[in-house]
């Protein structure tokens, strides 16, 4: 089967809206498509793997080269398509000679298993050379997909929730399955996929394997309604959550976005392996403040999680800890279906025969979590405000009778996020927006006051609504001092409300202080320059918080 | 060189200008003689004095502007003076009746390029090669990630985009006037042999361009808002004023598309809110653009309407050709 069909494949998901019509045609290519081409769709289409082969700097270099074609030309081409694969691929519409297309036939498989890898073995020159010529023998509607996965920018509408009601209907089988078949590594093979497809299910071959996760809804206010007594109170914390799985005698731990990251934390995989019982641990991995018994900002974690194969140095700068708050799984019984409180009692029945009988102490990297026990609804909303004091984000409601069931449940598990802090700043710079909004200014800096100085202190891209992006695009169009590139300065004009989770001290900034998760929240044409907040007031939240 | 002001043709209140013949082109505010190279709303205003012309120009603007507007005719190659300048409309290519507008005058030659395409287009007169001195060239799509399609395939891709959704109404918008008639005329080759329905906007310029000897397949006026949920399986060409909830409520089961060179970049796709985007234009692509620029033997080119910055770097480094810039 041809390339050809999964560019069509990708031509048709990225101009459907409609989810059952995206599933509609997701099975009529699995129907008719190779095992083998099949498994690397699905790798492609849910991201398993964005490895780049070379970059899109590269790739525009590269095109220059070859046809002469000024870069400084191609660079204003990207500002309006903001992406480098695709404006390759315009570029070479046409420019190609159709009289030789050997690679008209070129299935998915032969591009991913042989073309492509066969690239990064050769020097430079060769390998520019076979780009040149897999451009020129490949039929054009291909060029986008290649382009796009020697970037490592395959990125198309596609979940891995979709896949797996895709699959799930193809052959009648429970979504839930499908997606435990979908977790963690997948490795493009005709037995992966038709592991995938097979009808009969297997707990065995599941082994490894994670329980899809439940995840927390933003608050609704009804839950106020109900008893305080309904519910469980957990600390939200800023780590990664993951499960940890231990089935005959090996421990794997996984992570929401479904990696494998045993090698990243070794130590925790070594102590979890001598305890006894097999058990499926739903928690948080978080670098820890012994001394304090609190998280230390999720930037350290950062500083762990892409990395492999710690040194003992590092191991001990970066102290991590699991913090447990759930067991869906005990030797090889699936707990899930029981309510949460009754779950909970297991956790706390079993974790304190582990302190007990391991011989090996685990309380430096294991802890099952502490719950809050508020009277009622305002105690519950001050534990909230205090969440800051102990690095944590604000409380995880649950209901006591809840299953552990799957994806983002609708009245069972609340988050309730500490509110965040808040400055109106100045719009100094604009920046070209890429992908979906190239060719507007999309990408801004906002300053703060400082004596009769505006100093830059964050950046902020989302929070606007389509019909600001383009008013404020308008405006930014028509009040450019300088460009500089794709960035233009502004003149001082508009006031906005800037949002973040966290403020700290920086000595990269010049500002002096960094922050977390800036966003626009309103667009404040009530304020003049003179009413944005400054530097000091930032000073002051920050002293307040600490 | 000269300066600004002894050009025969400028701008002047962000508008082209002839001072010597007291005439404009295609002017946005009420003058005295307006030149019109076509009747697209950006091209004219309603309360010149008198306009000027082709013969299809003129009927369509009459459409627009109303019966009662003074409006001068000329054939297409045939030369009028107005102060001893010699004047004279070309065919551009864009729509029905639209025209490149030429002057001579003291043995040198302005080319207005007006809006043009050279690609093949059954409903109006293919573009002609002018030679000149001067050109002042439209660039709405002057970069050269914008390369058109033959028609042809465009019009099999909306065939297969209506026939794979039988279930379904095919919403597809594009402008009422040129567009809209180069569409029906294209996919009236194709294997989609479904109903056809159009907007009122639409349907009274495909009967304009019929009258004018244009082959226009029939097609069916939406009136009754009633029976608009009944209607899968076919294609209504629409206006793209009319793309908004409001109105696609009327509707039931639709997919939706947007027909404009525009489509042709996928983040301007994803960001019209149509489900699809078809990249068929009635401008010159980049690869136009620089064959009109090269075949006019121009010695100096103006550029207005787009982007011109690279497309004048490029001419100027590569092509070595003298690109000016209008004082607006």
């Amino acid at each position: 089967m041809s390339l050809k069909k999964f560019s069509e494949l990708f031509g048709d998901l990225d101009s459907i809206n409609s989810t059952n019509n995206k599933i509609e045609v997701l099975n009529n290519y699995f129907l008719s498509n190779d095992p083998i081409d099949n498994s690397w769709a699905i790798y492609l289409l849910t991201g398993k793997s964005n490895k780049r082969f070379i970059s899109g700097r590269y790739l525009k270099n590269l095109f220059s080269q070859i046809y002469e074609y000024p870069q400084w030309l191609i660079d204003t081409c990207y500002l309006k398509v903001g992406d480098s694969a695709e404006v390759i691929t315009l570029l070479l519409k046409n420019k190609t000679n159709s009289r030789k297309k050997k690679l008209s036939n070129i299935s998915l498989n032969e591009l991913l298993s042989e073309t492509i890898p066969a690239l990064s073995k050769l020097n430079e020159e060769d390998k520019n050379l076979e780009i040149k010529n897999i451009w020129e023998t490949l039929p054009e509607d291909n060029h986008l997909i290649f382009n796009k996965i020697l970037t490592g920018t395959f990125r198309v509408g596609v979940s891995i929730g979709l896949i797996t009601k895709s699959i799930s209907k193809l052959i009648n089988i429970e979504e839930e399955i499908i997606s435990h078949r979908l977790m963690g590594d997948f490795k493009p093979s005709i037995d992966s996929y038709e592991f995938l497809i097979n009808k009969n299910i297997n707990l065995q071959e599941l082994n490894s394997k994670p329980f899809p996760f439940l995840l927390a809804n933003t608050i609704e206010d009804k839950i106020f309604k109900n008893s305080i007594n309904d519910f469980q109170f957990e600390w939200k914390y800023d780590g990664i959550r993951m499960q940890l799985i231990k089935r005959s005698g090996n421990v794997s731990l996984w992570t929401r976005g479904q990696e494998l990251v045993n090698e990243s934390f070794p130590e925790l995989v070594e102590k979890m392996s001598h305890i006894k019982d097999d058990f499926v641990l739903d928690g948080e991995l978080l670098v820890w403040n012994f001394k304090e018994q609190i998280a230390f900002d999720f930037s350290l974690l950062q500083k762990r999680i892409n990395r492999k194969s710690p040194t003992r140095s590092i191991q001990i700068k970066y102290p991590i800890i699991f913090i447990a708050y759930d067991l869906l799984e005990i030797n090889g019984r699936d707990i899930r279906e029981i309510k949460l409180e009754n779950r909970r009692i297991e956790l706390e029945k079993y974790f304190s025969k582990w302190q007990i009988k391991t011989e090996n102490n685990f309380s430096d990297i294991f802890k099952i979590c502490d719950l809050i026990f508020p009277k009622d609804w305002p105690e519950a909303l001050t534990y909230k405000e205090k969440s800051r004091e102990n690095n944590t984000e604000g409380l995880i409601i649950k209901k006591k009778t809840s299953i552990y069931s799957s994806g983002r449940k609708k009245g069972i598990w609340w988050k309730y996020k500490v509110d965040p802090m808040q400055l109106d700043a100045v719009l100094i710079y604009a920046k070209g927006g890429s992908g979906r909004r190239a060719g507007l200014y999309t990408d801004y800096s906002f300053a703060l006051w400082k004596d009769k100085e505006l100093i830059k202190f964050a950046s902020a891209y989302s929070g606007l609504t389509n019909i600001e992006i383009k008013e404020l695009d308008k405006w930014i169009r028509k009040n450019t001092i300088e460009k500089f590139g794709p960035v233009r300065s502004l003149k001082p004009e508009m006031v906005f409300e800037i949002s973040f989770e966290k403020i700290q001290i920086s000595k990269r900034h010049k500002s002096g202080i960094a922050v977390r998760f800036p966003r626009i929240t309103k667009w404040r044409k009530d304020k003049k320059i003179n009413d944005a907040d400054s530097l000091e007031n930032a000073y002051e939240l920050m002293k307040k918080i600490s | 060189m000269r300066t600004k002001q002894e050009y025969l043709i400028r701008y002047k209140d962000g508008n082209l200008y002839c001072e010597l013949a007291d005439i404009w082109i295609d002017p946005s505010k009420p003058v005295k003689k307006a030149l019109i190279t076509h009747a697209h709303f950006d091209h004219f205003t309603f309360g010149c004095e008198e306009y000027i012309s082709t013969k299809e120009t003129a009927i369509l603007l009459k459409e627009r502007v109303g019966d009662n507007i003074k409006i001068k005719t000329f054939e297409y190659g045939e030369e009028f003076k107005i102060n001893g300048i010699n004047i004279s409309f070309h065919p551009s290519g864009h729509i029905l009746g639209s025209s490149q507008i030429r002057f001579i005058f003291a043995e040198e030659k302005w080319l207005i390029s007006g809006d043009f395409k050279l690609q093949k287009d059954q409903t109006c007169e293919q573009y002609e090669i002018v030679k000149t001195d001067y050109l002042i060239s439209e660039c709405t799509f002057g970069l050269p990630i914008f390369k058109w399609d033959e028609s042809n395939k465009i019009a099999n891709d909306i065939s297969k985009w209506i026939t794979n959704s039988p279930e379904k109404t095919s919403l597809l918008f594009c402008y009422s006037l040129g567009k809209a008639q180069r569409l029906l005329n294209e996919i009236s080759q194709t294997n989609f042999k479904g109903n056809i329905y159009s907007h009122g906007s639409i349907h009274k310029m495909n009967n304009i361009y019929r009258e004018l000897g244009i082959d226009i397949k029939d097609t069916i006026k939406i009136e009754n808002k009633k029976k608009m949920d009944k209607l899968k399986g076919s294609l209504i060409l629409l206006p793209p004023s009319l793309s908004k909830v409001s109105y696609l409520k009327n509707f039931k089961n639709i997919q939706t598309a947007f027909a404009s060179g525009w489509m042709s970049i996928r983040a301007l796709r994803k960001r019209s809110g149509y489900d699809k985007g078809f990249a068929i234009s009635d401008h010159a692509d980049w690869d136009g653009i620089l064959e009109v620029v090269k075949k006019s033997e121009a010695k100096n080119v103006f550029f207005h309407h787009g982007d011109s910055e690279a497309l004048s770097k490029y001419l100027v480094e590569k092509e070595s050709i003298n690109v000016l810039l209008f004082g607006k």
